[in-house]
């Protein structure tokens, strides 16, 4: 959470290794050629990643020297492995389960801002340095100096696990879901469907460069989802909530299933007294939390830097400018300990960081990747993001919200005379050139002369980035991020983020409703 | 025999040798390419080859579905007797069988023009010049900023085999390209406007230029835009638009959702709930169609479905699972192409017949409730005043019930949306709240 922010570890790099050989637990003893078998402690966790790819130093240089043999001023390799995990329970039993293995390389070769991309989910040499050559056919000139030798930079840690994923059973995880099942069956005998649906992954990457820099990481994943559906008479009502972030096992305790049994059944139920409100334009209060989506919409894509040096940002000509009241300030954070935003290193192998976007209501920095931090001559923010080896990174946010203000939720409140709440979302949107953005309210409440009144739902708002910023009068003390999963889509690529909020009011946004 | 057919029925041996009584494997290989072009030079290429395998297992009683992208043969091996010994633990599900071969039988052989194999052997060079046409159209307006042209192109096969008896085999071809223009507005404002256009065969699509023409003239159109009034008029829905939301309101047919209480179209089988102007028809058997098909990702045989008739729901995607907890028989579980039962207007003249309303060209964010049919979408559009396009307007949201919406649809237009499996014309709903200032 943004004001209670916890101890890093910044871990030397053997120390994380540990959980490596668990991830392939499941493959133990397979032994490849040019590899090595995987045996705990053993072998440094860099060349466990080397192993796991079948690769060697002197393999990447020569795929490298490939890749960079028309010229080049950048050029890496991203080497990724993923395993991911599910488990359903629907009427009752645990009834589908699912797994997938994905694995890869991806080879880009940047000139100036022109970029070739391959990707190949074969790793022999002989796969791997055709794709280089696909990929370099963007370049035009001669061979580029590659790398003398690989190194690797210290880098810190923000998801650790004690026991990785792949060392979990599926057997072990099923008590769980029945428990989550049970606790939202038996909270009101309204409730007349509950799917539980359980997800955990490890992604292992290896990242590396045509200066010389290797990088490694292995970054969980895991989310669980409550959906209910529940009748009253003939009407008949469903929601969900779900809890997501890169931890173990050891996070669902007795108290995270609760909670999330208790929220999903208090969003579905409250959906029976639910109706819109009135169309129109009206004070909008964000409730602290999953009200990140305003910044995520409203401000965060306007700042990824490849769209401000395509010239097609709205917020394009905005550094250095006032754009909110002094109390506003906005960040993206890389570093919030087990966020689905965290990274320990971005998809390029840079250093990721907490970057201020909006200080004391001055518009700060753009989020940069290698490409845009080059053109803009600054240093990358480590926002360079892809969604797998098969996509070129990107400018992406990671861990966006607002930090504190000076009010309170209650003094807030009391100042809207007609208005909402929004409290829970499904989604949003944003054009980045015109700046309108939208994001989808599930549950809500109205508020009439201070007080609140009655709840609402379903109802789409919609506003300008830059309008909305200006019209951000009060923003209280309550900092926190959304306890639920977000992911964040953009050019086809999906990437897990997160985002918070403390309660907010925004005087003026247009709410989609009825007037009757 | 195929080599992607070999690998699915290796699957399905190596699945049954680890213990499963029945398995269902699929197989498939893409090849891609992107050229992404951008103010005079190239931005992006990016092209690739991708192979990859889902099985799903059924273990005693017990199911479960997997896919990979290893596929050395040892590591499949190891993945494949791992996924089984892990169905084990689930529950058993008594619904849960592999699909009746019955399903299979009278598999349609009409020619459906899935590929064309001048999509393979496009050049670099013809991509590139596709690209420079389009984004020398989209700089022809001097309030252009920047122009982004996409030309996009790829040929997968695939195959299929079950324990059963099925195996099947399909393969297909597309080429789009999209547009992408972006114009200055005041100091800071940068509306864009975009088009795109997409076939399974190059023959047939529109000249690159148009589209970018297009993307320019939408862009520009956007200039002024301003926020229309809080107000309950006519909606008139461009065709593209019309797409998504004709897909929201069709989205709750899955029986999926019948059988889990969260689709607001459950019980209504035979009963009017839309107006008497749609009639929408699943047809997986269109040649050159996106979706076109001979049988499902189950194996059911493809086959013309009603699912609306003049307002009747007639039919639900139902497939074997569901249908099997609904005591229904299968039809398929997921949509083909979708075609309209169409009017006889274009949009331009529709337009023409409304004195007042509001005429959306694309929607921005928004939801729906597929339990109760509750919709709430931003748009942007222009206003219609005495039978004419308007002013542009924008940050504005329309507001309702999906059924409510439909069941005063008062015109269909003759002008499919020809680049999406779901073939929607121009769409006239009266009477519906929309929000602005």
């Amino acid at each position: 959470m943004p004001q209670t922010l916890s101890r890093r570890s910044f871990a030397a790099l053997s120390t994380l290794g540990l959980g490596l050989p668990g991830l392939l637990a499941g493959c133990r003893g397979t032994t490849k050629a040019g590899s090595t078998t995987m045996i705990p402690g053993e072998h440094a966790p860099l060349a466990d990643h080397l192993g796991w790819f079948s690769v060697d130093k002197p393999t990447i240089a020569r795929v490298m020297s490939e890749l960079t043999s028309r010229g080049a001023d950048a050029a890496d390799l991203y080497f990724q492995y993923s395993r991911d995990n599910s488990i359903t329970m629907e009427d009752g039993i645990i009834s589908r389960a699912s797994s997938s293995v994905d694995q890869g390389v991806g080879l880009r070769v940047v000139v100036g801002d022109q970029t070739g991309y391959a990707f190949t989910e074969d790793l022999s040499l002989e796969a791997m340095l055709a794709a280089a050559r696909t990929a370099a056919g963007i370049a035009h000139g001669g061979a580029a100096r590659g790398p003398v030798e690989f190194k690797q930079r210290q880098r810190p840690s923000y998801y650790a696990l004690s026991q990785p994923w792949s060392d979990i059973q599926t057997v072990q995880k099923l008590p769980h879901i029945e428990r989550l099942n049970a606790l939202a069956r038996k909270a009101d005998p309204s409730i007349h469907k509950v799917t539980v649906s359980w997800a955990d992954g490890e992604e292992l990457v290896l990242i590396a460069d045509m200066h010389g820099n290797i990088q490694t990481d292995i970054r969980p994943m895991t989310r669980l989802w409550c959906m209910l559906t529940a009748k009253k008479g003939d009407v008949t009502q469903s929601n969900s909530a779900n809890l997501a972030g890169r931890h173990g096992f050891d996070w669902y305790t007795e108290e995270r299933l609760q909670f999330l049994a208790d929220e999903a059944v208090k969003r579905t139920m409250v959906l029976f007294d639910a109706r819109r409100p009135p169309a129109g334009e009206m004070p909008v209060v964000l409730a602290a939390g999953a009200s990140g989506i305003l910044l995520h919409e409203a401000i965060g894509h306007g700042m990824e830097a490849d769209f401000n040096r395509k010239n097609t940002s709205i917020y394009a000509s905005m550094i250095g400018k006032k754009v909110a009241p002094d109390f506003v300030t906005i960040v993206d954070d890389a570093t919030q300990d087990g966020e689905r935003g965290a990274l320990n290193v971005d998809d390029e192998g840079n250093a990721v960081e907490k970057t201020v976007l909006v200080d004391h209501g001055v518009m700060a920095s753009y989020l940069h990747d290698s490409i845009s931090a080059k053109h803009y001559k600054v240093k990358a923010t480590g926002s360079g993001r892809r969604e797998s080896f098969r996509h070129s990174p990107m400018p992406r946010m990671r861990s966006t919200y607002m930090e504190n203000g000076p009010h309170t939720r209650e003094e807030i409140i009391a100042s809207v005379k007609k208005g909402i709440i929004a409290e829970t979302f499904t989604n949003g949107q944003v054009q980045i050139g015109a700046g309108d953005f939208t994001f989808y309210i599930k549950n809500g409440w109205l508020i009439e002369d201070g007080k609140i009144t009655a709840p609402i739902k379903d109802i789409n708002i919609i506003g300008n980035g830059p309008e909305a910023l200006r019209n951000v009068t009060m923003v209280a003390n309550d900092c926190k991020l959304d306890f639920g999963g977000w992911t964040c889509g953009k050019d086809g690529q999906s990437v897990p983020v997160s985002q918070g909020l403390p309660t907010t009011l925004v005087s003026k946004m247009t709410v989609g409703g009825e007037n009757v | 025999m195929s080599d992607l057919l070999q690998s699915a029925k290796t699957a399905v041996d190596l699945a049954k040798k680890s213990g499963a009584q029945d398995a269902w494997a699929a197989v498939s290989r893409d090849r891609s390419v992107s050229l992404i072009y951008r103010d005079g030079k190239v931005e992006k290429v990016e092209e690739s080859t991708s192979r990859g395998l889902g099985i799903n297992l059924y273990v005693d009683g017990r199911y479960s579905s997997h896919s990979t992208t290893d596929l050395r043969p040892d590591r499949l091996a190891g993945f494949i007797k791992e996924a089984v010994a892990l169905t084990r633990v689930l529950q058993p599900d008594p619904y849960r069988v592999i699909p009746d071969p019955a399903l299979f039988k009278d598999r349609p052989t009409v020619d459906l023009e899935r590929v064309d194999p001048a999509v393979a052997k496009l050049t670099r060079e013809q991509r590139e010049a596709w690209c420079a046409e389009m984004d020398a159209k989209a700089h022809t307006d001097p309030r252009v900023i920047s122009a982004e042209s996409n030309l996009f192109s790829g040929e997968s096969q695939g195959a299929a085999a079950s324990s059963n008896g099925f195996d099947g085999e399909w393969s297909g071809s597309y080429l789009g390209y999209a547009c992408t223009a972006t114009v200055r507005e005041g100091e800071d404002k940068r509306p864009e406007g975009s088009a795109m256009a997409v076939g399974r065969f190059i023959q047939g699509l529109p000249e690159p230029g148009s589209v970018a023409a297009l993307a320019l003239r939408r862009a520009v159109e956007r200039l002024g835009s301003t926020k229309g009034p809080t107000v309950r008029t006519t909606m008139v829905v461009d065709p593209e638009a019309a797409v998504s939301l004709l897909s929201r309101a069709l989205a709750p047919l899955s029986a999926a959702s019948i059988q889990q209480g969260r689709s607001y179209l459950a019980g209504k089988q035979g009963q009017k709930v839309f107006g008497d102007k749609l009639t929408i028809t699943d047809d997986p058997l269109l040649p050159r169609g996106l979706s076109s098909r001979h049988f499902d990702g189950e194996g059911i045989s493809a086959r013309r479905m009603p699912l609306i008739e003049a307002g009747v729901v007639r039919n639900y995607y139902v497939d074997t699972y569901y249908g099997k907890k609904l005591g229904m028989a299968p039809t398929s579980g997921s949509a083909s192409n979708r075609v309209l039962g169409l009017g006889n207007k274009p949009l331009a003249a529709l337009i023409a017949d409304v004195s007042e309303g509001i005429y959306v060209t694309s929607w921005l964010g928004g939801n729906s409730d597929a339990t109760t049919g509750d919709f709430s979408l931003g748009l942007r559009g222009h206003q219609i005043k005495g039978g004419k396009i308007g002013a542009p307007i924008g940050e504005m949201n329309v507001t309702g019930n999906l059924a409510a919406l439909f069941a005063k649809l008062a015109v269909v237009g003759d002008d499919p949306y020809p680049y999406s499996s779901l073939r929607a014309p121009t769409l006239v709903f009266e009477d519906v709240q929309f929000s602005g200032t």
